[in-house]
């Protein structure tokens, strides 16, 4: 597994295995509007500009070009072959376990833990989605190094990207919440922990999570090693939701600097880039990621989901 | 209540109580004239200061707008009756005399219009800054029950403002996707929870919730109902024949605007920066690496999403951020000529740098640089054209780190500055009082 497949295995794959009705629904009902990109020699897409008025047309190509990796755009256009007119975008948060800033695990490109800590950061960003934005036409994709959500909800495909990047930094946690509040009485403190709703809640859960994934080894901004130590010495208290607890063990000033590295850190737990980009192409659904010999598929419940079972194409079985 | 809303029921009554005779908007209206004298912050120093008439009334309005966005020495004294409620009945004929002459005339998606729809705002905003806290209170609570019919608000109905930074999406109670400023609801939804950090709800309620956001959200909603009502003026011309008196009031409303706009502004510190040739020197260190061009990817992003606006403000407009007046290329430059002389050869330079050049496989490219120059889709600047597309601001540095982080090398100044322009007209005052 997560050897490169050989190009006789992609089309073994492509041919015996690759079915249409594997492209999800939502790209199949729009490809006539979506822009296609392919990459056939294992160099970047470098075939962009696609496009497929009939998803036969897409079937025929898959089945002989059988290529090293295949995209679509997350947009939709009037003249996608231009990339002109453009109507709307999806919207896209992109974790690749890959990238994630923190890991527990070693490894040098993916494994079993740092994808199974992918999928719980991905299923914290879809929870918020759901429970505070509303959004319900929420798509889970293996891209077959990690997940893609994609977001078809139709207020959310024509904003623009200041907008998206707002709500990117809002489900990653990604900014300090205020600590000041005032009505007409007057000031008050409030730390983030103490505010069981909204925003606050939600950066609450992002900090516990990152807290609860450092290792000795995480590189925080502005955190040594004796802080990092003490945090992580400490942070059973969290699991009790003992903040205050916490907080005093720590150091009100040195719990702020902690704070303040993670809602950093944070920021790279999604491919910013990828998420305000209205013209991104992803990976296909249902297409072979061919560097790693995995299926980039839809995943339809994302508790039960092991890639390993599921996104492993036969002929990596076969392989001798 | 409608001194806030003109658009409320009230407002309407109140237009309909007065027949809508436009044929009196130029006679003199006594009652009005009284109460302006009767105001004891209005400035009488000179007669100029007192609107006589409907038309008096409209054009002050717009005026006091553009004075006070762009005119350094902006006396509030002058215009103090806008914001006494004694003058309620007729600010809300003026504001519907307002609506309609430019929904004739102009249509919703002018230029004219976009400035009408702002300086309600504006007033708004700033006639609510000027009530007792509890008068507030009680008025943005009327307003928006009033306003809310449909039951609930969902947060993407307010996109706008958190794209354009007046609210932030972090500072909105959500749930479910609809925005929580009810206080029974906040209740039922949360009340239980707080109680067990041992806070009273009622008082995190106040605090999260209060007046801010409501008002943000009503002054909001108030100016998309009055493009929405411009909106529905404009369709009805279609039907009925335009009453020449609207027509010359909109000629009026728009000379207004474009012969007030003065091009004032600056960088704190008290100077102000004009439109003037540029000074590549004093650039910022994002600006000059793309003037360079693009070795590796991106190429279309740097030219024509960040370059085009840089170059095209710091040359026309250096002090977009401070003024905030909507301007066009061509109320700066009006026969294009800098545009076509300065600005765009620069853009085609850089373009050219990139490698492979941007244009020798994206022609198109040359269609968005002028789309985002303000003059839509087409392949040569046409003033014919020109408001189909908006002229581009500048990108603040936070996006210039996420979209083309490769370009961004902070120097000293751009500690203290947020947006590549910024840094620009600071060096340039700097320059100035360095000599
Ligand atoms: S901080 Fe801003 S101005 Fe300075 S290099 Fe970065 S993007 Fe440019
Ligand atoms: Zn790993």
């Amino acid at each position: 597994m997560f050897n490169p497949a050989t190009l006789e295995e992609r089309r073994i794959y492509y041919r015996e295995e690759w079915d249409i009705k594997q492209v999800p629904d939502f790209i199949v009902n729009s490809v006539e509007n979506r822009e296609f990109g392919f990459d056939h020699f294992g160099r970047g897409p470098n075939d962009r500009y696609k496009v497929f008025n009939t998803p036969e047309y897409l079937k025929r190509f898959m089945k002989s070009k059988t290529p090293f990796a295949a995209y679509c755009s997350v947009a939709f256009y009037e003249k996608p072959r231009k990339r002109d007119g453009w109507i709307k975008s999806e919207l896209v948060f992109d974790v690749d376990a890959k990238d994630i800033p923190i890991r527990t695990c070693n490894c040098e490109n993916v494994c079993e833990i740092c994808l199974r800590e992918a999928k719980e950061i991905i299923s914290s960003i879809i929870d918020t989605l759901k429970g505070d934005l509303g959004l319900n036409n929420i798509h889970l994709v293996y891209s077959g190094r990690g997940y893609h959500i994609r977001v078809l909800d139709e207020d959310v495909m024509e904003m623009d990207s200041d907008v998206r990047s707002h709500i990117l930094k809002y489900v990653v946690g990604a900014d300090l919440p205020k600590d000041k509040y005032d009505d007409s009485d007057g000031i008050y403190n409030l730390e983030h922990f103490s505010i069981p709703f909204g925003y606050p809640k939600v950066f609450t859960e992002r900090v516990k999570y990152a807290i609860n994934h450092l290792t000795q080894d995480s590189k925080l901004d502005d955190v040594n090693a004796k802080l990092l130590k003490d945090v992580l010495t400490n942070r059973n208290l969290l699991d009790r939701d003992e903040w205050g607890l916490f907080k005093t063990k720590i150091g009100p000033l040195r719990y702020k600097k902690v704070v303040k590295a993670i809602t950093s850190l944070n920021m790279g737990l999604v491919d910013a880039k990828v998420s305000i980009d209205l013209k991104r192409i992803l990976r296909l659904p249902s297409s072979l990621h061919s560097k790693v010999s995995m299926r980039c598929m839809e995943v339809k419940n994302i508790d039960a989901f092991d890639p390993f079972k599921e996104a492993v194409p036969k002929f990596v079985w076969e392989r001798k | 209540m409608s001194f806030i809303n003109p658009l409320s029921d009230e407002g309407k009554r109140i237009v309909m109580e007065d027949g809508g005779n436009l044929d009196r908007i130029y006679d003199e209206n006594s009652q009005l004239i009284d109460i302006v004298y009767s105001i004891s912050a209005q400035e009488t120093s000179d007669d100029a200061f007192i609107p006589k008439n409907y038309s008096d009334l409209v054009i002050k309005r717009v005026e006091w707008f553009i004075e006070k966005k762009s005119d350094p020495d902006y006396k509030h004294k002058k215009y103090a009756y806008l914001f006494h409620r004694e003058i309620t009945k007729m600010d809300t004929i003026a504001f519907y005399i307002l609506c309609q002459a430019i929904g004739v005339k102009f249509g919703p998606n002018s230029r004219e219009s976009r400035a009408v729809v702002e300086l309600q705002g504006q007033i708004i905003e700033n006639r609510l800054e000027e009530l007792l806290i509890s008068e507030r209170t009680e008025i943005t609570q009327k307003i928006l029950n009033n306003l809310i019919v449909q039951d609930k608000i969902k947060w993407t109905q307010l996109a706008d403002l958190v794209s354009s930074k007046k609210i932030s999406l972090q500072e909105l109670v959500l749930k479910d996707g609809n925005v929580i400023l009810d206080r029974e609801e906040f209740m039922e939804h949360f009340g239980e929870i707080i109680k067990k950090t041992n806070r009273p709800p009622e008082k995190m309620y106040d605090v999260f919730i209060g007046n801010r956001i409501k008002e943000l959200i009503i002054i909001k909603m108030i100016m998309q109902n009055t493009e929405n009502y411009i909106k529905s003026v404009h369709e009805r011309v279609k039907i009925i024949e335009p009453n020449p008196i609207l027509l010359k009031i909109a000629d009026k409303v728009s000379e207004v605007l474009s012969k007030e706009m003065r091009y004032y502004g600056g960088v704190s510190g008290g100077g102000t920066v004009k439109a003037s040739p540029l000074n590549v020197d004093l650039f910022p260190p994002c600006i000059k690496s793309a003037l360079e061009g693009i070795k590796s990817g991106g190429r279309n992003e740097v030219i024509v999403l960040f370059l085009t606006p840089f170059l095209s403000y710091a040359r026309l407009n250096p002090s977009v951020f401070r003024s905030n007046a909507t301007l066009k290329v061509s109320d700066v430059d009006p026969d294009l000529k800098i545009t076509k002389n300065e600005i765009l050869p620069m853009i085609y330079d850089a373009a050219d740098r990139c490698s492979p050049p941007l244009f020798d496989d994206q022609p198109q490219e040359k269609i968005n640089i002028n789309a985002k120059l303000g003059f839509g889709m087409h392949d040569d600047l046409n003033p014919q054209h020109e408001g189909e597309t908006t002229w581009y601001t500048p990108m603040s540095c936070e996006k210039v780190k996420l979209q083309m982080p490769a370009l961004c090398r902070p120097d000293e100044t751009c500690k203290s500055i947020g947006n590549p322009l910024s840094y620009y007209t600071r060096k340039i005052w700097q320059n100035k009082s360095n000599k």
